[in-house]
């Protein structure tokens, strides 16, 4: 820029201009000098350098400078692809940078990749048993560093540190180490495991590993190894009288202390499986519980109404894991075979009672309410109100009956898809004396599935579980233990529920029979169920006996020897087979075929015109109504063909 | 365990209860408020003893309610791991059974009941020896060693065990099969 008389010796820019372009021109010239001067391999390389170690690549070149080892002197095998392995803290450098002890050091710190780690050998004299694959993934081999700062005083630690088991286990076995001193040189192993923590416990184990597994300069490493090991055992031995110290100074941070004598922990240390957790506490050794898993079974002690907070609610119920389930399952099925008896399982609705809701009740039903008032002190009463739920619930006929008599054969349970409150107060009105259902109602908030009923919440062995109820979907996957009950309709607004257009039994003001009723044959097949199962005959083990291919020779007894066609029943798209009255009549006994034979016995059909009703009216063959398979499995007896005719309004034949 | 212990609460009082009784309102409301509560940190009240010092009382700003700071002596009754206790059984069931050492619900699972206890289901599920010369039964007393407890703000709740030396049934309800 020089003076010129006709323009102003300044350029007039802005100066974010002025110092942008200054400083973009500047920078930009810098990185075109250094890129010209470095080459590309050597740019990378210094990238490299600059992220922080721990997450760089070891190259043989760094190996070599920890290892104190030419790069020649590398085992050959390592390939420098191998080498170039990412490097993660190990627990030593990461209780130095958090300051803590490698005790105190979060579970996993430290482990994430259990495989590799640096070596930083304290002096050249012990590099050299680094071993074959320094650098690497072998669990075999850690330094072991002097270890860092220890905080000796338990006071500075972290509030939370080594408090993570609030039992006091801790506490009696640091003296039980500090005791043991003789044993610790010997078995460093049983030493950390009998210190609760895990930490340490796999410390010892790689160590041990490392121990035997190393191939060269045995001899030297030996010594190395023992050496470190009774350094390692000192320290916990004065890890121990620390923390034995600071707890009597360690009383003031927690006011009351939480333990009194010395409880025998050699008992209880069988439990890390821990069985099962009640309220957060394992039942076997009292220690919080870390995690919700396991089956819940709320409804074992639910009666006790202990209400915690919502966000709290799986510490209310007992779990259990599966082993325990199992293991009281085997118990419950020695017991009951002792005692010769099977295990049923009830439901509710439409099964053993029909409820409905005062707002349901129709006029003709009106002459409810008067009977219940005429009923108060009758003993034998199945009409009953429910104030607190507004319902009106009526009993089976003979049910009362049922559950004495099945009660002494069978251990009863009641599984209901219904809600806690409800089925709690019919099981008072069904078992006033609390004898049959004590602790034993399933509700729908104790299924694991929705929609769906299980047999993981019952505590008995499913060989022996027989199931009554009305709804086969919701037993999907123990079809075979299930008993199918005709529905129950007592009230009008049931048979709404369901689409039935028919009166229900309190509009016709009529009811079920006692004698032959659903619970009856129920109650029979039952009887008979058990008399098969405990029969002395059978040359098989009582405990090797199940329940369901007795069900099942049972019902393929009712209609043995029918040969059935169906005829204008499903649909002809469907496979046949898939129907469900197909499948029934399957499960009766008979056999079903699609086209028609001169064995066939059995005609089944919606319509008279069909041709294949012709061809059965001609050839004298049965020819019923779909109502007698459904009938025939619902009574558990063949049904007499001709209570089942076909009631066709267009048929020609009237 | 028991504990006499003294402990202090803020208690607020309506200026109705202002008067020459106010004292004795004071003491009253205290005791209903505190008086079978839990807290976690000394456990179960059980009883106050009496009043040491009531402080000078506060008025809160915007309600006319008036806060004393009150020492009081009271019993309380806290469990701990290891202590032991006798207590009423409840309930019995194939998982274990359920005692009850007055505030305090205690679990016994059947690991800590000693082998040679058998369950028996029945209209009187219990516990019995082969023998059936011992009987764990509802309403049974039964001595028994905490193992855990698990205090929360408002209650504790223990398991123990039954497996040790001199622990078990003391006193059977008398009810024979």
């Amino acid at each position: 820029m020089y003076y010129d008389a006709g323009r102003p010796w300044y350029v007039p820019i802005s100066p974010a201009v002025w110092w942008g372009r200054f400083g973009a021109a500047e920078e930009n010239k810098k990185k075109r000098k250094i890129k010209k001067n470095t080459s590309a391999k050597l740019r990378k390389r210094k990238k490299t350098t600059t992220l922080s170690l721990y997450r760089r690549r070891a190259t043989r070149d760094e190996l070599s400078a920890e290892a104190y080892l030419s790069r020649q002197d590398l085992p050959r095998s390592l390939s420098a692809e191998a080498c170039r392995l990412p490097l993660s803290p190990t627990r030593d450098e990461l209780s130095a940078e958090a300051n803590l002890s490698r005790r105190d050091l979060g579970f996993f710190a430290g482990f994430s990749s259990l495989s590799r780690r640096r070596r930083i050998p304290p002096s050249p004299a012990v590099s050299c048993d680094l071993g074959v694959f320094p650098g690497f993934s072998s669990l075999s081999r850690r330094r072991r560093t002097p270890s860092p700062p220890k905080l000796s005083r338990c006071r500075d630690l972290g509030f939370f540190a080594d408090f993570s088991s609030l039992s006091s286990e801790a506490n009696e076995n640091h003296s039980f180490n500090a005791l043991s001193m003789s044993l610790a040189v010997e078995s460093p192993l049983q030493s950390s495991s009998s210190g609760e923590d895990f930490a340490a416990f796999l410390d010892s184990e790689l160590d041990l590993a490392s121990s035997e597994s190393s191939p060269n300069e045995e001899n030297v490493k030996n010594d190395e190894e023992i050496d470190l090991q009774e350094q390692r055992s000192k320290r916990q031995k004065l890890e121990g009288f620390d923390t034995l110290e600071d707890l009597e100074t360690e009383t003031l941070v927690e006011p009351i202390e939480e333990h009194i004598g010395t409880s025998t922990a050699g008992k209880y240390v069988i439990c890390p499986p821990h069985p099962g957790f009640f309220k957060g506490l394992c039942i076997r050794c009292g220690q919080i519980e870390e995690d919700g898993s396991g089956v819940a079974f709320g409804y074992i002690h639910k009666n006790f109404n202990i209400v915690l907070p919502y966000d709290m609610f799986h510490l209310q119920y007992l779990r259990l894991g599966n082993v325990e389930i199992e293991r009281l399952r085997g118990a419950d099925l020695k017991n009951l075979l002792h005692k010769k008896k099977l295990i049923l399982i009830l439901d509710l609705d439409h099964t053993l009672l029909n409820s409905t809701c005062f707002a349901d009740i129709t006029s003709d039903e009106e002459y409810l309410f008067r009977q219940i008032d005429g009923m108060k002190d009758d003993p034998d009463r199945s009409l009953f109100r429910l104030d607190t739920m507004h319902m009106l619930t009526k009993l089976r006929p003979f049910v009362h009956n049922f559950l004495k008599e099945a009660s002494s054969f069978c251990e009863m349970y009641i599984y209901t898809m219904a809600e806690r409150s409800y089925a709690m107060e019919i099981a008072k009105l069904l078992d006033p004396d609390k004898v049959y259902f004590e602790s034993k109602v399933i509700t729908q908030s104790d299924c694991t599935q929705r929609h769906q009923k299980g047999l993981d919440v019952i505590l008995g062995a499913e060989s022996l579980v027989v199931i009554l109820d009305d709804t086969e979907a919701v037993w999907h996957r123990h079809k075979d233990n299930l008993i199918q009950m005709e529905r129950y309709h007592f009230f009008a607004s049931s048979c709404r529920q369901f689409g039935f257009n028919a009166k229900s039994l309190s509009q016709l003001m009529k009811d079920e029979r006692e004698s032959d009723g659903a619970l009856a044959t129920a109650l029979k097949i039952l009887k008979r169920t058990h008399q098969m199962f405990f029969d002395p005959d059978v040359a098989s083990d009582v405990s090797t006996r199940d329940v369901r291919p007795l069900l099942k020779g049972i019902r393929q007894e009712i209609l043995q020897g029918c040969r059935i066609v169906f005829s204008r029943v499903f649909p002809s798209k469907s496979p046949a087979q898939d129907h469900p009255i197909w499948k029934m009549a399957e499960r009766l006994g008979a056999t079903c075929y699609t086209e028609v034979d001169p064995s066939v016995t059995h005609i089944i059909s919606t319509d008279t015109g069909t041709q294949k009703a012709h061809w059965a009216a001609q050839k004298k063959k049965f020819l019923v109504s779909p109502h007698w398979i459904e009938a025939s499995n619902f009574l558990w007896q063949r049904q007499k063909e001709e209570d089942f005719p076909i009631s066709n309004p267009r048929s020609r034949n009237s | 365990m028991f504990f006499h212990i003294t402990l202090e609460r803020n208690m607020q009082l309506h200026p109705r209860h202002f008067g020459p009784h106010l004292r004795d309102k004071l003491v009253a409301k205290l005791m209903k408020d505190v008086e079978g509560t839990c807290s976690g940190r000394h456990g179960f009240v059980v009883a106050i003893t009496g009043v040491e010092d009531i402080g000078k009382g506060l008025i809160r700003e915007g309600t006319g309610f008036v806060t004393f700071p009150v020492k009081y002596q009271a019993v309380v009754f806290r469990p701990f791991k290891g202590e032991i206790l006798e207590a009423v059984v409840t309930m019995v069931n194939k998982m274990g059974f359920f005692a009850e050492a007055g505030p305090v619900q205690i679990f016994v699972s059947n690991h800590l009941i000693p082998d040679d206890m058998e369950f028996q289901s029945g209209d009187m599920p219990n516990y019995t020896t082969s023998d059936g010369s011992v009987k764990i039964q509802k309403d049974s007393e039964v001595r028994l060693k905490i193992i855990g407890t698990r205090v929360d703000a408002t209650e504790i709740f223990c398991i123990g065990t039954i497996k040790d030396d001199f622990l078990g049934v003391i006193n059977d309800p008398g009810v024979t099969a």
